[in-house]
């Protein structure tokens, strides 16, 4: 008896400092950690959720927006079955550094691998990506999109629990094989889902 | 949904408790299977109170008697310990993994299999725990677990997650330093542990596989970068490497790296290699490159030895490679790196990749001297850094191979030096002084026993076609190379700049062994013209003439006998002969010529003790005191020498043949050798028939160039030439003045003459020469031979001032083009 039905890896990626940590931490542990300092390497949470009456668990991969922190966190994008591209709203360069972060996606991930765009921090008034730019680019780029707030709890519950049925959808509709704890290897018929049509979720 | 959410978990959560105070009542025990009484009965009441050892005997004994009830024990521990994990009853987790454990170790059977899963499952589920105290529980039984030789393994099981978390581990940033580094050592133990449970079954899982290897090799180095001080040693203390006993994670670290990289074969070594390279540029650590050299000495000493050419072998590559803070300097680190680990790779390198690694250094130099030359000349570039680094490392590599390989790296390394074909581009003349500089470097690492092995007819062949190079500093490298590998008995030094004084340098003599003999006989002549010309050519400074002082001085030790005693004072006869009539030499050449001629003659009795010759030359050496201190060392730049002191107006201050003749056999030395003609051709020489001297004739650096091996002793030169005290012009120094006299009225300058001295006397010699063949083994392609010609013909005739010898058929011409020069110039592979 296993205490959830389906398991997702999912991977958060983008620029240092535009609150990946604080993103899982909200959804993870409920909470906005004071002076979250900047992570190192590859950080790890798990939560369990439930969708349609079935338990999924989510395995949650943050990673370290640092340069040079970039090999190993490439190295977890392979097995991922979401890959979550963070910016933050009111920090161009941040939004200047998608187009690296896709191409970076493209070689490393699955290319099946579901991908949602998050425009953060939307709580600060010195916004200087407006959401109709965010959300452009993310149609163009096959990508969902989704603004939030770490800060102020707004769409963070939401974006996991829509991953998490998007992703559930895919693997009934394809009759996945339920992942046995994670000591499965990922599936690479789960992936046979094409993301080409565009949901914009909001 | 997300209420349905929290009433689902309340409910659970609810039901559970219930259940688990039904469990500690044991109210209704008699309903529940026996396994699980059994299990319920190890836990205390009270967590602190620790696993109920009596109990846990029982269960044990029933997993041994009835061990297909393993799988369902190992689940119903799994799930007795989730609750807990929800619940935050740590206490009852850590007794519950405490059980698994010990069955885990009691039970090898068949079944364990089974249980494992369970198992595997409770430790993940520690992992995922955000508890450290849970994270680092979990892998030490995961480490057990690791520890364990299962009779058969299972092939679906995967461990793509526990090194994922290890790594993740690995890079923690606890706040708490004891607590940050304790879960760094459980990351690394995590990962050593499925590091040996998986490395000698692929079917398992590979975990060469970059996915796992581009986590694993960051993990660590990251760990092993924020030591203190890099010590790095061969091999580490066998307690060292015990699980429990490292607490520091550089430490632990690097005992997980040398075992990984102990592990791999061959197929398995770039996977380590390319993380590493990596991790390096992306954290910039080429630069101070100590860390570099500690991680690749590390790597160097715990790979297989058959293997360690391809750590060798994934640096050269990346040499070059953009990244780490990239540019010169970061190159020049990685080219240091090289030279630290080369020499450790070189003791276990065979055959090809030898020359692999040297082709390969080759290479890389040969790019830095293209970028170099593109830049202006100005300040020393970090591009000769770099190169400097590379050569360090050829030569720190050729240090340790046998001395039969250096030869062939030697060789090798000959084959690329670009030849003079036509005026040398400015990277041309860069790239041959580094390469030579590449020789001398392998060439110092070579102890010379026999000459003959030191110089193989080709590449003795090939050395003295660079000899002859326009540019003169390149020429004084070479001679210092023939230094190297002529002197066997450390005179070199003493032997520097010329001089008379021989007592008092206590050099070290031997007598010539047999085989040297062979030797010189068989390729005397050819290194003795090559010299002799080499100290014709008008670019020379004094520190070109010294170096083939010290040459000749070295092969008059080298092959001290009475043997070759003619042939060496015949070669100074000339050198004196030469100093008087080759026009293009300058008034200091001169007198620098003869002084080598009298200090090698000086040199010569002192080697081999014949106290008549010793006594002659003392008497020139003396009267040269008194009157004409210019034509005895040590060499000046500068000579101001007086009209009347000229050493063409002093001809009894030469040395004389006759009187050479003389001494010899008072000495009991047949001499009759010294009176045959002599092959040098004086002055007229000068520019002999190096093809590519006469086909660029017409152009001023055609003359630098070397003499020709193939100028055979077999010569039409009236043999008076060669005898000293006569002073008698050769026919074509005549034919010099004539026509100087004749451009006399349009007023030639000193330059202009000699240079149509030069132009006229390499022709005639074209045409004269017989070949030399005993060198050549290399065959040419047909049309090189016949494009040759045309050239050559072309530039007859466009040359006014040629007395082409009776124009000579094609056909004798053809004899005379030796193939040899073409030799390995095209091995330019590059
Ligand atoms: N105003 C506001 N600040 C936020 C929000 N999310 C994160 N921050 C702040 O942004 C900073 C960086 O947040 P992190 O979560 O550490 O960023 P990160 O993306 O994980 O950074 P790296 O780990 O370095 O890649 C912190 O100072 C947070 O307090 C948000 O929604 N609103
Ligand atoms: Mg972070």
């Amino acid at each position: 008896m296993e205490d959830y039905k389906f398991l997702f890896k999912v991977v958060l990626v983008g620029n240092a400092g535009v609150g990946k940590t604080c993103l899982v931490r909200r959804f993870t542990q409920g909470l906005f950690p004071p002076g979250q300092g900047a992570t190192i390497g590859v950080d790890f949470m798990i939560k369990t959720v439930e969708v349609d009456g079935e338990k999924v668990k989510l395995q949650i991969w943050d990673t370290a927006g640092q340069e040079r922190f970039r090999s190993i966190t490439q190295s977890y994008y392979r097995s991922a079955h979401a890959l979550i591209l963070v910016y933050d709203i009111s920090c161009q360069p941040t939004f200047d550094c998608l187009p690296d972060w896709l191409r970076e996606i493209e070689e490393y991930a699955n290319n099946k691998v579901l991908r949602i765009l998050v425009g953060n921090k939307t709580d600060r008034e010195d916004r200087e990506i407006p959401r109709h730019i965010g959300d452009d680019f993310a149609q163009r780029n096959g990508m969902y999109f989704l603004e939030t707030s770490a800060k102020e709890a707004e769409n963070v519950e939401r974006l996991f629990m829509e991953i998490a049925v998007e992703l559930m959808e895919q693997a009934k509709c394809k009759e996945l094989p339920k992942y046995d704890g994670s000591l499965g290897p990922i599936n690479d018929k789960n992936k046979a889902v094409a993301v080409a049509k565009v949901h914009v979720l909001n | 949904m997300l209420p349905i959410n929290k009433i689902t978990h309340r409910l659970c959560f609810m039901m559970s408790k219930t259940l688990y105070i039904t469990c500690c009542c044991g109210c209704c025990s008699a309903l529940r299977p026996r396994y699980k009484r059994l299990v319920d009965n190890i836990f205390p009441a009270l967590p602190q109170d620790g696993l109920v050892k009596s109990n846990m005997e029982k269960l044990t004994f029933y997993s041994l008697s009835s061990p297909e009830k393993l799988d369902r024990i190992g689940d119903y521990l799994f799930q007795k310990a989730s609750r807990d994990i929800y619940r935050r009853r740590h206490g009852f987790v850590i007794i519950a993994m405490e059980a698994m454990d010990q069955l885990l170790l009691a039970c090898h059977s068949q079944t364990l299999n089974l249980f494992v899963e369970s198992f595997l499952k409770m430790v993940q589920k520690l992992l995922e725990s955000t508890d450290p105290q849970l994270q680092i529980l979990a892998t030490q039984s995961f480490v057990r677990f690791a520890n364990i030789e299962e009779d058969t393994p299972s092939y679906h099981r995967r461990y793509d997650f526990f090194v994922s978390k290890f790594s993740a581990m690995c890079h923690s940033n606890h706040t708490d330093k004891p607590t940050r580094d304790s879960i760094r050592l459980a990351g690394i133990r995590g990962l050593q542990g499925v590091i040996r449970k998986t490395v000698s079954d692929d079917l398992v899982e590979n975990i060469w596989e970059a996915q796992h290897m581009d986590k694993i090799v960051p993990s660590l180095l990251y760990n092993m970068q924020g030591a203190e001080k890099y010590e790095t040693v061969l091999c580490l203390e066998p307690e060292t490497d015990t699980r429990e006993g490292i607490e520091e994670p550089p430490k632990l670290a690097e005992a997980c790296l040398r075992e990984l990289v102990g592990r791999a074969s061959y197929g398995h070594i770039r996977s380590v290699l390319r993380p590493v390279l990596t991790h390096f540029d992306r954290h910039e650590l080429w630069l101070p490159c100590d860390f570099a050299v500690h991680i690749f000495k590390i790597i160097m000493f715990s790979i297989q030895a058959q293997y360690s050419y391809s750590v060798v072998e994934a640096l050269m590559q990346h040499l070059d490679a953009s990244g780490g803070g990239s540019g010169t300097r970061v190159r020049a680190a990685r080219a240091t790196v090289l030279s630290n680990i080369v020499a450790i790779a070189a003791g276990d390198s065979v055959g090809p990749s030898v020359l692999e690694i040297i082709n390969n250094l080759l290479t890389n130099l040969r790019a830095s001297v293209a970028r170099d030359s593109e830049l202006s000349f100005q300040k020393e570039s970090d591009e000769r850094l770099y190169q400097e680094a590379l050569i360090n490392a050829l030569g720190e590599f050729a240090d340790h191979l046998p001395d039969f390989q250096k030869i062939d790296i030697m060789m090798f390394i000959v084959s690329k030096i670009p030849s003079g074909r036509g005026k040398p581009t400015k990277a041309d003349c860069m790239l041959q002084s580094i390469l030579l500089k590449s020789l001398l470097k392998v060439g110092t690492t070579y102890k010379t026993t026999e000459l003959s092995k030191a110089f193989p007819a080709a590449f003795l062949e090939a050395l003295l076609r660079v000899s002859s190079t326009s540019e003169a500093r390149t020429r004084a490298l070479l001679q210092r190379i023939l230094h190297t590998l002529l002197d066997r008995r450390a005179n070199a030094p003493l032997l520097i700049v010329p001089t008379v004084n021989y007592e008092q340098l206590g050099l070290t003599v031997e007598k010539c062994s047999r085989p040297d003999l062979i030797f010189i006989s068989k390729h005397g002549y050819a290194i003795f013209s090559s010299l002799y010309e080499g100290l014709q050519l008008e670019s020379n400074t004094a520190e070109n003439i010294s170096a083939i002082y010290t040459t000749l001085s070295l092969l008059a030790i080298e092959l001290a006998s009475e043997e070759t005693v003619c042939d060496m004072l015949q070669l100074i006869l000339a050198i004196q002969q030469s100093a008087i009539s080759n026009p293009v030499l300058s008034a200091a050449q001169q007198c620098q010529l003869h002084a080598v001629a009298v200090a090698l003659a000086a040199l010569v009795p002192h080697v081999l003790v014949l106290p008549p010759l010793g006594d002659y030359v003392k008497q020139i050496i003396e009267a040269r005191r008194e009157e004409a201190e210019h034509m005895l060392p040590p060499l000046s730049d500068e000579y101001d020498v007086p009209p009347n002191k000229l050493p063409n107006k002093l001809p009894y201050l030469m040395i004389d043949q006759m009187a050479l003749g003389e001494c010899l056999k008072a000495s009991g030395i047949e001499p009759s050798r010294l009176q045959t003609a002599s092959p040098y051709t004086g002055g007229a020489t000068v520019g002999l028939a190096h093809r590519h001297s006469w086909v660029e004739a017409g152009a001023t650096q055609g003359r630098d160039s070397l003499a020709d091996i193939s100028a055979g002793p077999v010569t039409e030169l009236d043999s008076a030439n060669s005898s000293p005290g006569v002073q008698r012009h050769p026919a074509q120094s005549e034919s010099v003045s004539l026509e100087a006299l004749r451009r006399a009225a349009s007023g030639p300058s000193e330059a202009e003459r000699r240079d149509a001295e030069r132009r006229k006397v390499s022709l005639n010699n074209t045409f004269r020469t017989a070949p030399f063949d005993h060198l050549l083994h290399i065959t040419q392609p047909k049309y090189e031979i016949q494009d040759k010609l045309e050239e050559i013909f072309n530039s007859i005739s466009e040359e006014p001032l040629l007395p082409v010898g009776a124009g000579s058929p094609a056909g004798k011409t053809q004899n005379q083009v030796q193939p040899y020069t073409k030799y390995l110039t095209e091995l330019f592979l590059y």
